[in-house]
């Protein structure tokens, strides 16, 4: 029963006899995830994973003896035999293990947030370009089906010359004093709100509109963290005269998990959309939507997942890579440049709110 | 084969969980914030005849078992499907912990302490044996259900499909055999993976495992897709299924959506509802299923 608002995305994964050999750097959370998704695509076998905890090279000795494991990823890269790597470690290590990995000739998917800095961004990109593969940033919102749903209507112009907009994302990932004791309490290690939420924000800005030319009157608010923020606001200035704000809360606690919500206005109506649903206002009809509020919610416009681990998104993610790095002459929805536009907004932010990093 | 409740009262609507909105999750969120809200719900469905409820270990979990215990003579027939962990809670404790430092917290917690003592802990966290520290997990979970009845003791779709991607097949013979020999229950699997679970639990040789996984005409949240669930449940089938997410979070007219499961043979439903009317609307379109 789905409806007209069919959201008509492909549903990823080739047909193919080649198998891809995959490595993973990091085994943490999302390098675990990126694992048991890997494990859904018959186009690719993960053979080999660097990580140097002792608890997971245990754990991955006794039940996985069929992957290698590497102490050091330099090595892995030199020995695996590798066609594509994902490299899930904490930011302040991803430069140097993309900058090997584009020495090994491979294919690359990368946690969010991208890099550091946004020259670090734009060197690794330029790079990039001259190493046949595909080369993806794991900015997951780009996947969702809601989201792609709004990115189609704002790209068709269903909303017209568009004015204004927010973008916000809430959680209650830190919500103690006694909190981020690891490398997400930390600017240096690539941790605080604004690289490890305000960057889905910011990425979902610049997926849906573009790059900012400006932000300004940013604040990097703590609450419980010390060292790094727990709340950033700012407002940001397009060039076209398109204006909106950025506020970021990973210390709300009355939201059970995390959650994107946008609301774009143009001449014509206004959008307002999360992971779940989208409301699309219209001042006149744009077939098939109606002139007034149309809604259409994720049960209307999902599509289904070959294998699904923790929701459609991730794994249209990675099986997205897998897709590109079997064919790396199709675009990349998620590229490197993407990502350094989003990185290059995350400066602006620091800069604005008169951080040094 | 197990014989399951044909109607089961599942709680995300108690719980601020709605998979299509949510605006909708929120304004159960608001209805359902005391305890008490939530147990009067309870109350009305036991009242109406619906005996098994399926009840997630989250944060009020606890005080839901207790009003259970405490009130036991006004539901003698209770019999809960306790489904664990609360995945949110490990999400955000390894968000900010990492993985090894979100089990030592779950593990060093009062209750685990109380539960498992030092040795235990010491021991798995130092030799990296997930079996082990995955069936602690387990014993820290389930001690807010102590004293209630259960007959199937199911694993959150999270940690099932997570663990089903990276194929570790010894951790689901050890979680099926301790559920046996600890609990005395079935172990449940909650997936979004019908098919492929399937086919992998009876690869791992698995005998007595219990499915449970949306079943609805749209095909929401059934992977690969609503061909590999249809051709699933017509052929021979090794495991009892209960069907959830049946009105695919409201996008199904509920008629439609419980002759949707009775066709596909499907005898147990794991359905939401939280007033009185839908409850008793639903519960007599359950029984009229063959």
């Amino acid at each position: 029963m789905k409806s007209q608002f069919n959201c008509a995305t492909p549903a990823d994964q080739i047909k193919t006899n080649r198998t891809l050999k995959a490595g993973i750097i990091g085994a943490g959370r999302m390098g675990i995830t990126h694992l048991a998704l890997l494990g859904g695509n018959p186009n690719v076998r993960v053979t080999a994973i660097a990580d140097n905890s002792p608890l997971m090279s245990h754990v991955l000795t006794r039940y996985r003896p069929d992957i290698r494991l590497f102490g050091d990823y330099n090595r892995m890269l030199k020995e695996a035999d590798l066609d594509m790597v994902v490299i899930a470690t904490p930011p302040p290590l991803h430069t140097p293990m993309i900058d090997a990995s584009l020495d090994a000739g491979l294919s690359i998917f990368v946690e969010k947030p991208f890099t550091l800095s946004a020259e670090e961004a734009r060197r690794v990109t330029i790079r990039s370009q001259d190493v046949r593969g595909t080369f993806q940033v794991g900015y997951v919102n780009r996947f969702n089906d809601i989201f792609m749903k709004v990115k189609a209507l704002i790209d068709a112009g269903a909303l017209g010359r568009l004015i204004s907009f927010r973008s916000d994302m809430f959680g209650r990932t830190v919500t103690q004093p006694s909190s981020g004791s690891g490398w997400r309490g930390k600017r240096e290690g690539g941790g605080g709100c604004l690289y490890e939420f305000g960057s889905h924000a910011i990425d979902l800005m610049v997926y849906m509109l573009g790059k900012p030319s400006k932000v300004t009157g940013s604040c990097l608010t703590p609450v419980f963290s010390t060292g790094v923020e727990d709340i950033v606001r700012t407002n940001v200035i397009y060039a076209s005269g398109l204006t909106g704000s950025l506020m970021v809360n990973w210390s709300d606690a009355s939201f059970r998990k995390p959650a994107n919500q946008i609301e774009i206005l143009g001449e014509n109506g206004k959008i307002l959309a999360d992971q779940h649903d989208l409301k699309l206002y219209l001042n006149h009809e744009y077939p098939p939507y109606v002139k007034g509020w149309n809604t259409v919610y994720i049960t209307d416009c999902f599509n289904a997942v070959p294998f699904y681990v923790r929701g459609n998104e991730f794994t249209r993610e990675m099986f997205h890579f897998v897709d590109r790095a079997l064919d790396p002459a199709q675009p990349n929805l998620s590229g490197f440049s993407d990502a350094t536009m989003t990185q290059e907004v995350i400066d602006m932010v620091f800069a604005d709110a008169g951080v040094e990093k | 084969m197990i014989q399951l409740d044909k109607v089961i009262l599942g709680d995300n609507q108690f719980f601020g969980i709605n998979h299509m909105s949510q605006q909708k999750a929120q304004q159960l969120a608001e209805r359902f914030n005391s305890i008490s809200s939530i147990c009067e719900a309870y109350r009305t469905a036991y009242d109406l005849g619906i005996h098994a409820f399926m009840l997630n270990s989250n944060d009020k979990a606890k005080e839901i078992c207790d009003y259970f215990r405490a009130h036991r003579s006004e539901f003698p027939e209770l019999v809960l499907y306790p489904s664990i962990p609360y995945p949110h809670k490990y999400a955000n404790l390894v968000a900010e912990q990492g993985i090894v430092g979100a089990i030592q917290t779950v593990l060093s917690s009062q209750s685990a302490f109380n539960l498992l003592g030092f040795a235990g802990k010491g021991l798995s966290l130092l030799t990296g044996d997930v079996t082990k520290m995955f069936m602690m997990l387990i014993d820290v979970e389930m001690s807010i259900y102590k004293k209630l009845d259960f007959k199937v003791i199911y694993l959150q779709n999270i940690v099932t499909d997570l663990l089903l991607g990276l194929g570790f097949r010894e951790v689901f013979v050890e979680y099926c055999r301790y559920v046996e020999k600890k609990f005395h229950a079935a172990p449940g699997f909650l997936t979004m993976n019908v098919p492929r679970l399937a086919a992998y639990l009876e690869e791992c040789g698995i005998e007595n495992a219990v499915l449970c996984g949306a079943v609805n005409k749209t095909g929401y949240l059934m992977s690969p897709d609503i061909d590999s669930y249809e051709t699933y449940f017509r052929g021979p089938q090794r495991y009892a299924v209960s069907a959830m997410s049946i009105f695919a979070s409201g996008a199904i007219p509920a008629a439609e959506a419980v002759n949707y499961v009775g066709q596909q043979g499907i005898r147990s439903i794991v359905f939401g509802a939280s007033s009185r009317q839908h409850m008793q609307a639903t519960l007599e379109l359950i029984k009229g299923i063959a």
